[in-house]
């Protein structure tokens, strides 16, 4: 308590506002520079945030322009960013908040708008594409870390985070996710119902 | 009735300890034993490393990429961690998923400069090791099975992660 009493005096009586404006302005810079980093490092992105005593969900609408300079900055060539921003990201965050394994299937998750399904971009749609291009292999192990897991269990206590890609949508659309639980899957469903998802720039509410 | 109560006090005193041994630390999960699967690679400074060639010491093998935001955070305690067991049985691996050595000096350069890293330049390494996510770390024992997984970045130079790592120092 002394020390940080003594602390306390001698900022404010070796320093004139100036100072400390300065000061609070370092400070200010030096949060900024620590904030952590999400995968696609877009901390002004709206954020939607589902959660209940389950799970914790929140998801990230990325632009076009966020996509591409992703990929750019990992040394993508052109005509694979060009494909890649074709398509609409959404970067998912999932926790566990229970005390169950919880399943999550990609294919189990649905993307819907008044009754029709909208069908997800999977790893094999991918594959289709990079083969088609002949894309080195180092980024297409970088593009696949970066999407969701197709299929996993999470843990008790345990974060999951990727990129889901879909066609394009110019409206918003809902999303039906089913969990499977227990270590057998035999455990009771759970689903979750979420409307508004969309695809940012793409989006006409 | 002293030797019942000897026995019940051996007996609790025996499972308190069983207990507190099989006790991981959150975020740290047992795995099934299964054969680790092969990890050779050459590191940013073009040694070979192989980690059949580390048959009876504990093997701390991480998986990492730059863009990965838990990384950043984790890296510096490996680095850490490192330091404080260089002279032990306990031996790093520490991988870098299908980057450029551009792209992982820079990002090495600014948070945990000691430490050099095994180039997985196609990543197809990695892929063999299925790993949970990135990063992601394996705990292979000495006879070459994969023995405990890190669920996610886990501060490795402190409290319980320095406590489970030092029992196989």
């Amino acid at each position: 308590m002394t020390i940080s009493l003594f602390k306390k005096r001698y900022f404010y009586s070796t320093c004139s506002i100036g100072d400390i404006v300065l000061r609070l302005l370092a400070l200010l810079v030096l949060l900024l520079l620590l904030l952590p980093a999400t995968p696609l490092m877009a901390a002004e992105n709206k954020k939607d945030v589902y959660e209940d005593e389950d799970i914790y969900l929140r998801f990230i609408y990325r632009s076009a322009e966020q996509v591409a300079a992703f990929y750019e900055g990992r040394g993508f060539p052109k005509a694979a960013i060009a494909r890649a921003v074709q398509s609409c990201y959404v970067t998912v965050i999932l926790k566990n908040k229970s005390d169950d394994l919880l399943w999550f299937e990609l294919d189990n998750w649905l993307f819907h708008k008044n009754g029709k399904m909208i069908p997800r971009y999977k790893q094999t749609y991918w594959n289709k594409q990079w083969d088609e291009m002949q894309l080195k292999q180092a980024y297409r192990s970088t593009f696949g870390w970066t999407l969701f897991p197709e299929t996993r269990d999470a843990r008790p206590g345990e974060s999951v985070s990727g990129n889901i890609t879909l066609p394009m949508q110019m409206h918003p659309f809902s999303l039906t996710l089913n969990f499977a639980r227990d270590e057998n899957k035999k455990g009771k469903m759970k689903t979750v119902q979420l409307n508004d998802i969309y695809c940012k720039d793409a989006v006409q509410k | 009735m002293k030797n019942i109560i000897l026995s019940s006090l051996i007996l609790l005193f025996s499972a308190n300890t069983f207990v507190v041994a099989e006790t991981l630390p959150k975020g740290i999960i047992r795995m099934d034993a299964r054969e680790a699967p092969a990890l050779v690679l050459n590191d940013m400074d073009g040694n070979q490393f192989d980690l059949s060639k580390l048959k009876g010491h504990w093997v701390f093998v991480h998986f990492w990429a730059s863009w990965c935001g838990p990384c950043r955070k984790e890296m510096p305690t490996i680095q850490a961690t490192l330091h404080d067991y260089q002279d032990s049985r306990l031996k790093f691996a520490v991988v870098n998923t299908a980057e450029t050595e551009d792209a992982v000096f820079s990002f090495l350069g600014s948070i945990a400069s000691d430490i050099v890293p095994l180039m997985d330049t196609d990543g197809l390494v990695t892929e063999r090791w299925q790993p949970r996510g990135l990063p992601s770390t394996f705990l292979v024992d000495p006879e070459g099975k994969l023995r405990y997984q890190a669920l996610g970045g886990r501060a490795w130079n402190k409290g319980i992660y320095k406590k489970f790592l030092n029992q196989f120092k």
